[in-house]
């Protein structure tokens, strides 16, 4: 009897290998991308401190690293799924929601660089907004990964954490906004005020992203019901 | 044995036609390898005919008098008209090949059953009402069962995909049991074959159609289907093979394809959409006209031809 259970269970387990690949890599991706974010942060946190320093090219570095990484894995999935892994439209809604995901990842190292390759210096009456901005920003991608863990393990609540998703979103366009008013208040060179209004766009546009897979994810998750 | 070459082929073009509406999303959607379902397929569809076979093989063995030359042009008459309608590209059913080549005989014999030729000619019409209503049936059964489930993607489409090969296998069993008297009856009608060695034969034909020549047909018509989700994928093979099922029960061999247009049509009623073109169902309507009319004229001309005599000149 436990023979057969046994034979069984192998049988189930081989027959479902490439799904139980896909579940792991999209794991690895999660881990890819939390990586890519407190790298992140951290440099943030160094730029914000220290201004332009060795520890801020190495950390620039490690987020590049764990962003390519996360796009090898990307292009991993992407090959097993469409190599028979999952039925059809659930290739197509995981595919998208990758692609989405991933924009997050490559805005981090957009904005690292932009920091590193203009070397923009930050006025000291904005280092706290930036670092509420960039703390509410990152929120919303923990929210996100959240939510990805409970689309694809059913853990927690969809709809909460999109509407927890979509308030700390408008949270961000407010700080956004405030800090784009105070650059353009101040003393600062004109040319100064554009490149530092293009940093908090773009940190702003974290959180835009982060509520736009969330919706998705939502959508992803009510049409499955017959 | 050469006198069962026509079943065989019979069997085999069956075999080679039918895997479609089985396997078919599965296959073409690459969620199941074709040779897994091929194989899964034959041994169910053998498995049907061995088990369930006989009572349709009775219908038809009852429907008139049959010899050995008789079961020999019907069946050729039914190979040709498969043949003749898939080249015209008219979807063609052996289970209204079969009865009109039987009744073309049941005329040469003067001698037809028509109680019996009814009930076949009235399940024609009852297969894709079936269809219909199981699929609505199903599909409201299922669906409030599958919300219910507190299940995550990878669970749902683990289930989604399991639940499409049991179906898979359960529509290759019903098809053997249904459809094996389409190859093999007339010849038990006519004492050439015992009702084991006709389930048998035909059986293994189906599946040698299966194994050999489904794939191009399943790439073709299983993409048809495939437009539908996984879910409505299921309740379509689910519908078409309760609905056969039933017929095996009845002992009325029915078609497999008209069950699908059916259960397809049912979904399509379920989801407020309309899944079948009015030019599919024009072909559809076209062929069931056509097809038990083109057998017995085969059947005709070929028992015709079969009894000319060279008479040699004075």
């Amino acid at each position: 009897m436990f023979k057969r259970l046994f034979i069984g269970g192998a049988i189930f387990k081989r027959f479902f290998k490439e799904e139980k690949q896909v579940e792991q890599l999209i794991d690895q991706y999660l881990d890819n991308l939390k990586m890519a974010q407190e790298n992140f942060l951290n440099a943030m946190d160094v730029y914000l401190e220290k201004s332009f320093c060795e520890d801020l090219d190495f950390l620039i570095e490690q987020t590049h690293k764990v962003e390519s990484k996360a796009d090898d894995t990307r292009y991993e999935i992407e090959t097993m799924m469409y190599d028979k892994a999952l039925i059809p439209e659930s290739r197509g809604d995981i595919l998208g929601l990758l692609e989405a995901i991933d924009q997050i990842p490559g805005l981090f190292e957009l904005i690292l660089y932009m920091i590193q390759t203009q070397r923009l210096g930050t006025p000291d009456f904005l280092v706290l907004d930036l670092k509420e901005l960039i703390r509410v920003s990152l929120e919303c991608c923990d929210l996100l990964i959240k939510e990805v863990g409970a689309l694809f393990r059913k853990s927690e609540d969809i709809r909460s954490l999109v509407s927890m998703i979509d308030n700390n979103e408008s949270q961000c366009d407010h700080i956004e906004r405030r800090i784009i008013t105070r650059i353009f208040d101040s003393e600062l060179d004109p040319f100064q005020k554009l490149q530092l209004k293009e940093v908090v766009i773009q940190l702003g546009e974290i959180s835009d992203q982060a509520d736009r897979v969330s919706r998705r994810m939502h959508i992803i998750s009510t049409k499955r019901r017959v | 044995m050469s006198s069962l070459l026509s079943a065989i082929f019979l069997g085999w073009a069956l075999g080679a036609n039918n895997q479609a509406n089985v396997f078919g999303p599965s296959v073409s959607s690459r969620m199941v390898k074709f040779w897994t379902a091929a194989i899964l397929a034959s041994v169910f569809v053998l498995l049907g005919s061995l088990l369930e076979g006989e009572a349709c093989i009775k219908t038809y063995t009852g429907l008139t008098r049959m010899t050995l030359q008789m079961a020999v042009i019907s069946s050729l008459a039914s190979a040709g008209t498969v043949t003749l309608m898939t080249v015209l590209g008219l979807p063609v059913s052996t289970s209204q090949t079969v009865p009109g080549a039987i009744f073309a005989i049941g005329l040469l014999n003067r001698q037809l059953y028509a109680a019996g030729m009814g009930k076949v000619v009235a399940c024609w019409f009852g297969t894709p009402v079936g269809g219909v209503i199981i699929a609505v049936l199903l599909y409201y059964g299922l669906a409030a069962v599958y919300n219910r489930l507190n299940i995550n993607l990878f669970q749902s489409d683990k289930m989604l995909r399991l639940c499409l090969i049991i179906a898979g296998c359960y529509g290759a069993y019903t098809l053997g049991a249904n459809n094996v008297a389409n190859v093999t009856a007339v010849f038990v009608g006519a004492g050439v074959l015992t009702v084991f060695s006709a389930v048998l034969i035909g059986g293994l034909s189906i599946g040698f159609g299966i194994m050999t020549f489904s794939r191009p047909v399943i790439e073709t018509v299983g993409k048809k289907l495939v437009k539908l989700d996984a879910f409505s994928a299921l309740v379509v093979v689910l519908a078409e093979s309760v609905t056969v099922h039933i017929y095996t029960f009845i002992g009325v061999p029915v078609s497999t394809s008209q069950a699908v247009v059916g259960a397809v049509l049912g979904v399509g009623i379920v989801k407020g959409f309309n899944t079948i073109r009015r030019r599919t169902m024009v072909n559809i309507l076209l062929a069931w006209l056509l097809t038990p009319v083109v057998a017995c004229f085969l059947t005709l001309v070929i028992d015709f031809v079969t009894h000319l005599h060279c008479v040699p000149s004075p």
